[in-house]
């Protein structure tokens, strides 16, 4: 079968437990340069052949499907987020500009206003995690040319993609600036935007989605001393920025990270000081949840 | 000239050919046209805070000057002002505060970016 016709997609995990709960904490992994050159200008001369927003031709193409969709180093990532036999992306979108992209460009090329904050549309909060959207630029992306920009924990943070339009500054807010042929993953609800660009020329940046088949488990790398009681959920922008009531993040995060243990229903938030919330304590955390594994090592 | 001041204009055009203007009306309608000529569009600034308290950190902010959207330093070291008290010092007035109804909204969960002051000069 030609890896073209494929539906779903296996391979090893290359995430650990703590690789794992930090993208639970900021909803981005970022690979840079993993796709090879010749594969990157190949895509670039295959996207000037065909400038149209979908060019789902493309996912047809062998020589993209081995190198891009199921990049070794990414696709290590997407199996351990989305667990065994993933589903591959069926629909190609390329958010195609011609640098500088000014105001008056915006409105009459992207009517839907790529270039102000956003989730993109049909979004779920909710802490399962069963699709990823993924970004690929195949050529260099430095900030001249209007990388995406995202906020990194927001998609813990519920909102409205019409109730972000008068946003601008974001403090915390990154540039996905890269050089050709990186890679980015994200929660699908995270917020984001097209950055301004100011150099001139054509930045292709294409983007897709992948989806869980099989139920969340941990089948990841597991870290043999990772202890579920005294874990770090803390962290990440959405707590040192204080965009939300203080321990909130904390929570979604532990819950998120539990779901994709395959462990929800163990999941339990009792209040005041009690598990998950990060502390220096003296014994097993007031409210942790019960068969959650811990190390030998760990205090009890 | 606006359609405001064609207005004007036009009114006094009719009390001239009519042969009733007056020296009085004269001088009025010039300083309604000079007063329209002097009128600017009003400034907003979007501010979004830690929490209610004018004094908390800015953690997002949008500007629009003279009818335009203000392009925000990406750097947030780089933004024009820190607190909301910060942008109240430099002229600007709070026309909208942090809509307490959000307190009725579920306790789990949490909504937006942080808390808006709405200003305008």
């Amino acid at each position: 079968m030609q890896i073209s016709e494929r539906k779903t997609y296996d391979c090893k995990p290359t995430l650990t437990d703590s690789q794992v709960l930090e993208f639970c904490k900021t909803g981005y992994l970022m690979f840079e340069g993993v796709v090879p050159d010749g594969i990157n200008r190949k895509t670039v001369e295959y996207c000037d052949q065909y400038p149209v927003p979908e060019p789902r031709g493309i996912l047809q193409e062998d020589w993209f499907v081995e190198n891009v969709i199921v990049n070794p180093i990414v696709a290590g990532a997407l199996r351990s987020l989305l667990g065994a036999d993933f589903h591959l992306p069926i629909k190609m979108a390329n958010h195609r500009i011609d640098c500088p992209m000014t105001a008056e460009k915006e409105a009459q090329e992207f009517p839907v206003m790529s270039g102000v904050w956003h989730v993109d549309g049909n979004y779920r909060y909710t802490p399962a995690l069963n699709f990823l959207q993924v970004f690929y630029y195949p050529q260099d992306t430095p900030l001249e040319m209007g990388p995406t920009q995202i906020v990194p924990g927001s998609h813990l943070i519920r909102n409205k993609g019409k109730f972000m339009f008068h946003l601008d500054g974001i403090r915390g807010a990154i540039p996905t600036a890269a050089p050709a042929g990186s890679i980015f993953i994200t929660v699908y609800h995270i917020w984001h935007r097209r950055g301004p660009s100011t150099a001139s020329g054509i930045r292709n940046l294409l983007k897709y989605f992948y989806w869980r088949t099989t139920p969340p488990q941990r089948d990841w790398i597991t870290e043999p001393g990772f202890d579920f009681g005294s874990a770090d959920y803390a962290g990440g922008p959405t707590g040192d920025y204080g965009y939300v009531e203080l321990f909130r993040d904390v929570i979604k995060v532990a819950e998120m990270f539990l779901w994709l243990c395959g462990r929800h229903e163990s999941f339990q938030n009792l209040g005041g000081q009690s598990w998950p919330l990060t502390a220096d304590r003296n014994d097993m955390p007031y409210g942790f949840p019960t068969g959650l594994p811990r190390p030998e090592s760990a205090d009890v | 000239m606006t359609e405001t001041q064609k207005e004007i204009m036009n009114s006094l055009m009719a009390e001239l050919q009519r042969g009733e203007l007056t020296p009085a009306q004269l001088c009025r309608g010039i300083a309604d046209l000079i007063g329209q000529t002097n009128r600017t569009p009003q400034d907003i600034l979007y501010l979004q805070a830690r929490n209610t308290s004018p004094e908390s950190q800015v953690v997002g902010m949008m500007q629009i000057q003279d009818g335009k959207r203000v392009a925000c330093p990406s750097d947030p070291d780089d933004w024009p002002y820190q607190t909301v008290l910060d942008a109240v010092k430099d002229g600007w007035r709070i026309i909208s505060f942090p809509n307490m109804s959000l307190l009725a909204v579920d306790e789990k969960e949490v909504y937006g970016l942080g808390f808006e002051f709405i200003l305008e000069r």
